[in-house]
């Protein structure tokens, strides 16, 4: 089985672009990820997420009326609304500035109930599921370049400005004091995160974006000793969840999405596991020297 | 770094908290400010720092309105019990030290501070393995990265054991010593290891008691 599938995924063009895309993703959300857990913020791309549907359930309405906006690509809406709904979060936390979690689930609450109105609107609701459980098998040539110069810009911004959005990530209220702008940094952070969340969104789906960034840095963070070795061990995990998740995908025709974040979860309870025996046989030969 | 305070008050919601402050505080002076829980001793210096932003009152930094100040390098803050960092995180203490040293400062000063404050040994400890005194000494050496004019403290002691506050109180003395503004909050009544300037002791009655060290004290202290 894995051999056919090996043989389909380099001879076939829709299962190498999904590879190259999954590859790319699998760096990009563990990436990401990682600042969005650092930051305590794990919601957030669930809730950009929503908003970033609404962008493309206001594409597909448009489009109804004849009006071809972005040139009829959905994604670029999507975008502009994610970063919208970024703003949101930002607005509404200055409200409730104790209380992060209820900025989000206003605007997550917003985004669920203007998409819903907009996709009847369009009268294509037939595209929702592919919106919320993603399928990497049929992204097209044009969405895999995109994916690619999203990627380096995003990974670029990294390199070069790594000490700064790490410095606002691990303790806002000082990171001025060490020289950074936090305002400018916030905003860099909430436009490139709602980017990543919006093309991950044809990936793996509103539902399952972060579940894509958030659980390989979970699995991670149980066994790595730094933030490097975190970041690298994700992105592995990352890796290992697209390869096995497209395998499960082609072979079982259960959505890409889905199963990609299947293998995630597989990963996540074999390193809980594999800790807690490896754990367990430290404390006994502990108490076996002791005696 | 010249501080001067006028007329400042603070209140959260309906509740005043500072009320009609004045004070300044000269470059290299060694001010301690005192008080029970809730007087206030935290918001003055979050409001010193920018980080609570002033509405009632005035507050100038070498004669700049805090409101337009942007040389925020030229201070260094550690937190009471570091509650602004995500110390849970793994994190290995030159991770931590490497991503701080954005300004001026040349990769190997951390490994001098470190050097200086007797840890250089835990450089590759993960920060969540550190003892409350560890843990200090990493967030002093952050705070110094910058070499700021004005190093400010709030209840830095407060989780350390005996030995670690003696080595801390000797370390602050010997930075203003070097000629750096010390703001030191604690809720101690001993003032005694201190080499402070002046104090200023924040009551629950939103009254403030400010004490310059008399020369007696002074010669008692030596």
């Amino acid at each position: 089985m894995i051999l056919s599938f090996l043989n389909d995924l380099f001879t076939l063009d829709f299962m190498y672009r999904a590879l190259i895309a999954g590859l790319i993703l699998g760096i990009l959300a563990p990436l990401i990820g990682s600042i969005v857990v650092v930051r305590r913020l794990s919601f957030i791309a669930d809730t950009l997420g929503h908003f970033s549907l609404v962008g493309i359930a206001v594409s597909l309405f448009l489009s109804t009326l004849g009006i071809s906006i972005f040139f009829e690509r959905p994604l670029y809406l999507g975008i502009a609304f994610a970063v919208i709904g970024g703003f949101l979060i930002e607005l509404f936390r200055r409200s409730y500035k104790n209380y992060k979690e209820i900025s989000m689930v206003i605007v997550i609450s917003l985004g669920s109930a203007l998409s819903a109105i907009f996709f009847s609107l369009s009268k294509k609701t037939g595209s929702l599921y592919n919106y919320l459980f993603g399928s990497i098998l049929t992204i097209t040539d044009y969405y895999l370049v995109l994916i690619i110069i999203i990627a380096a810009i995003v990974i670029a911004l990294f390199i070069i400005f790594w000490k700064q959005i790490l410095s606002i990530s691990f303790d806002e209220t000082t990171a001025k004091f060490l020289g950074v702008n936090v305002g400018l940094f916030q905003m860099m952070f909430m436009i490139l995160l709602s980017v990543v969340v919006s093309v991950l969104l044809e990936a793996a789906g509103v539902l399952l974006i972060s579940s894509m960034m958030i659980i390989p840095v979970a699995s991670a963070m149980r066994i790595s000793w730094s933030f490097r070795s975190t970041l690298v061990i994700s992105i592995v995990f990352s890796e290992l969840s697209v390869f096995f998740g497209l395998w499960a995908a082609y072979s079982f025709k259960i959505p890409s999405g889905a199963a990609i974040v299947s293998v995630s979860i597989i990963i996540l309870i074999i390193i809980a596991m594999v800790k807690r025996i490896v754990q367990k046989r430290n404390i006994a030969n502990l108490e076996e020297l002791q005696k | 770094m010249q501080i001067d305070i006028r007329n400042l008050s603070f209140a959260y919601g309906r509740k005043t908290i500072i009320n009609g402050l004045s004070h300044s505080i000269n470059p290299g002076d060694y001010l301690v400010i005192r008080g029970k829980n809730g007087t206030g001793k935290s918001t003055l210096i979050k409001c010193l720092l920018g980080i609570n932003s002033v509405k009632n009152g005035m507050l100038f930094l070498d004669n700049t309105d805090i409101n337009t100040f942007k040389y925020w390098t030229k201070f260094g803050y550690v937190s009471q019990d570091f509650d602004n960092f995500n110390y849970e995180f793994p994190l290995t203490v030159e991770e931590l030290l490497k991503f701080s040293s954005i300004k001026k400062t040349q990769p190997q000063d951390y490994l001098k501070l470190l050097d200086q404050m007797g840890v250089l040994d835990i450089l590759n400890q993960n920060i969540n393995s550190l003892s409350g005194g560890q843990l200090q000494r990493v967030f002093i050496v952050r705070a110094m990265l910058n070499t700021p004019e004005v190093l400010v403290l709030d209840e830095p002691t407060a989780s350390v054991d005996k030995q670690n506050t003696e080595f801390f109180y000797k370390t602050i003395d010997a930075y203003n010593k070097q000629g750096i503004t010390i703001i030191l909050i604690t809720h101690t009544d001993s003032l005694e290891a201190l080499n402070y300037t002046h104090t200023l002791t924040m009551n629950l009655d939103l009254s403030v008691d400010i004490e310059q060290k008399t020369p007696e004290k002074e010669a008692k202290l030596l």
